[in-house]
Parts: C-alpha cells; sequence; structure tokens
C-alpha cells in the first residue's frame, strides 16, 4: 500500500483538510516554516512550551518516521542530481555543503517572504492573499528556471 | 493538552502524506520542477482548493476556534516587495535541494542523513533572518482585518508585521 505513490486526487484534498482543521482547530494558518521558527525561538530562551506551530512541526516529523515503520524503509537513498553529480571520493562533502548553502536560502527566503511552500504556497493562496500569490507565483517560476538552469550546466 | 495534541495529530496526518506522495524524494520533485510530471501541480491544485472551500466553509459557520479563544478568520495582506524577492530566493534553494520545509521534517523523521545537512542549513536561515527582523511573519493566530485594526491600535506588537505596515 505505501510502496505506491498515493493518488493526487486523494493526496491533494488529504493536505488540503490539514490546513482546514488548523483555521477550525486554532484559526491558525498552517505552515511548517511557522513551525521551526517556533521551536527555534522557544529553544533559544531554553523552553519547550511550544504553542500549536511548534507541535505541527514535531508531528509532520513524526509523520515521516510513522511512514518509515509502515512501509517498511525509505522511499530513496541517493541524494537526487546532488548525488548523480558529485559521485565519488569528496563528493558527499560537496553534497553537505551544497544542502546546507540551500538550506540556508529556503529558511531565510521563506521568513522574508511570510512562508514556505505550505505556508504560502497552500494556506495563503488557499485564503487568497495578494501577498502569499506573489511569493508563491514567484518561488515556484524561479525553482522551475533553476531546475532547467542545474540541468543545462551539469 | 488538547491543543497540543491536536496539532501534533495534524502534523503526523500531513508528514505521513507528503511521505506517501513522494514528495520528500527530491527526484519526484526534481522531474516535476523539470515540467516532466503533472502529479505535483495536480496534488497541489486539488489540496489548495479544498484548503479555499474548506476554510470559506468554516468561517461562514463558526464564530470561534475550537481550541482557540479566537474568532475565525483572517485578513489579505498586500504584496510588498519581501515577498518578491522571499519568494526568489526560496525558490533558489528548493530548485537546487529538491526539498522545502516539509519534506526536509520528514526527511529527518525518516532518518535520511542528509537531511541534516539541509535542517542545519534552514535553521542558520531562519536565525539569520530572526536577528534582523523584530515583527513575527508567521504568527500563530491570524487575526481578523478589523480586529487587526485595533490591536495594532492598542499596541503594535500585537500585529507584528503582519499588518500590511513595512517590515
Amino acid at each position: 500500500m505505501f510502496d505506491e505513490q498515493l493518488a493526487w486526487y486523494l493526496a491533494g484534498p488529504a493536505l488540503g483538510l490539514c490546513v482546514v482543521a488548523c483555521r477550525l482547530l486554532f484559526n491558525g494558518r498552517l505552515g511548517v516554516t511557522g513551525g521551526f521558527s517556533e521551536v527555534i525561538t522557544k529553544l533559544s530562551r531554553r523552553s519547550l512550551d511550544l504553542d500549536w506551530r511548534g507541535w505541527f512541526v514535531i508531528g509532520v516529523l513524526l509523520g515521516g518516521t510513522l511512514f518509515l515503520l509502515l512501509s517498511g524503509g525509505p522511499t530513496f537513498h541517493d541524494y537526487g542530481w546532488l548525488t548523480r553529480t558529485f559521485d565519488g571520493f569528496g563528493g558527499g562533502v560537496a553534497i553537505v555543503a551544497i544542502l546546507f548553502a540551500a538550506g540556508i536560502l529556503i529558511g531565510y527566503g521563506a521568513k522574508l517572504s511570510g512562508g514556505c511552500t505550505s505556508g504560502n504556497g497552500l494556506s495563503g493562496v488557499a485564503m487568497l492573499s495578494p501577498a502569499a500569490l506573489v511569493a508563491t507565483a514567484t518561488f515556484f517560476a524561479t525553482a522551475i528556471a533553476v531546475s532547467f538552469l542545474i540541468e543545462a550546466l551539469i | 493538552m488538547r491543543t497540543r495534541l491536536a496539532a501534533l495529530a495534524v502534523g503526523v496526518v500531513f508528514g505521513l502524506v507528503l511521505c506517501w506522495s513522494r514528495m520528500a524524494d527530491p527526484d519526484v520533485i526534481r522531474s516535476a520542477l523539470l515540467l516532466e510530471q503533472s502529479y505535483l501541480y495536480l496534488f497541489f491544485a486539488s489540496a489548495v482548493l479544498v484548503a479555499a472551500l474548506g476554510g470559506e466553509l468554516v468561517r461562514r459557520q463558526r464564530r470561534r476556534a475550537l481550541l482557540a479563544e479566537a474568532p475565525v478568520g483572517w485578513s489579505r495582506q498586500r504584496p510588498q516587495r519581501r515577498h518578491l524577492v522571499g519568494g526568489l530566493v526560496f525558490g533558489i534553494g528548493w530548485a537546487v535541494a529538491d526539498a522545502c520545509p516539509g519534506p526536509i521534517a520528514t526527511q529527518l523523521g525518516q532518518a535520511i542523513p542528509w537531511a541534516l545537512a539541509t535542517m542545519a542549513g534552514v535553521v542558520l536561515g531562519i536565525v539569520l533572518f530572526q536577528r534582523g527582523e523584530t515583527g513575527e511573519t508567521e504568527p500563530a493566530l491570524d487575526l481578523v482585518a478589523s480586529v487587526e485594526r485595533s490591536a495594532s491600535e492598542i499596541h503594535p506588537s500585537l500585529v507584528g508585521s503582519s499588518s500590511d505596515a513595512p517590515a
């Protein structure tokens, strides 16, 4: 059951219902980066008194663990184009450095634009927020352009 | 306690669906961004549609959230320069790592070691932003437009940067 990709017409609405649940339960905007921020802020104050966003993001991580247990193993081992491009001796160091740098851009960019793929892309667009629409259109267009650029370079 | 358990449960479902739909797999994201597969776009569009219709239904049917002393509703933000610049920076990182924050969290949950590097970067990126800013761009509670206005009259810190004032 878990060894096949869940059909989009089931997976998409299930994700959408998670957004609705956060609205109904907390009047909150579901967003993973908001959850990360909450955990980081509280931990920096040596506190574990997380609000709903922090517990939500811990749940997302545990959802990955639950999937691992149900499916019997991760769905991938090598890391996509990075492994194919930086194969061989010292390649692992390059991949770690690139992923770390990409992570900085992801974290900073998400905070600057007020959300990531979930906060802006999913929840913000569903709220018809013009700011979220601009951010989402920008990161989708940028990610598509950069992917083609990487494809042309490697 | 009920709030924590409810938030945890919604998160588990969210993370499980992300993995089951293979959104945690960098090669799946990459082929979507190279426009080779339509799955991600259909998945995303159907999620947004359900979230929009469900959200509107909740707003019409309920005056208060179930587990928060907050009225149900939200204000719509006008786009500012930071939404464009932030989207650009985020988009570059997303295309290079082929993972965004949700899938990165589920990769960590799946004990995929590469995710430690990406997550360390995300944490640094968030901390760098927090050092330079004072307002919260993703508040825990969405304040309704009218509430937001009156709240900002009482004290500007109540609304952070979720108002249309420059960050």
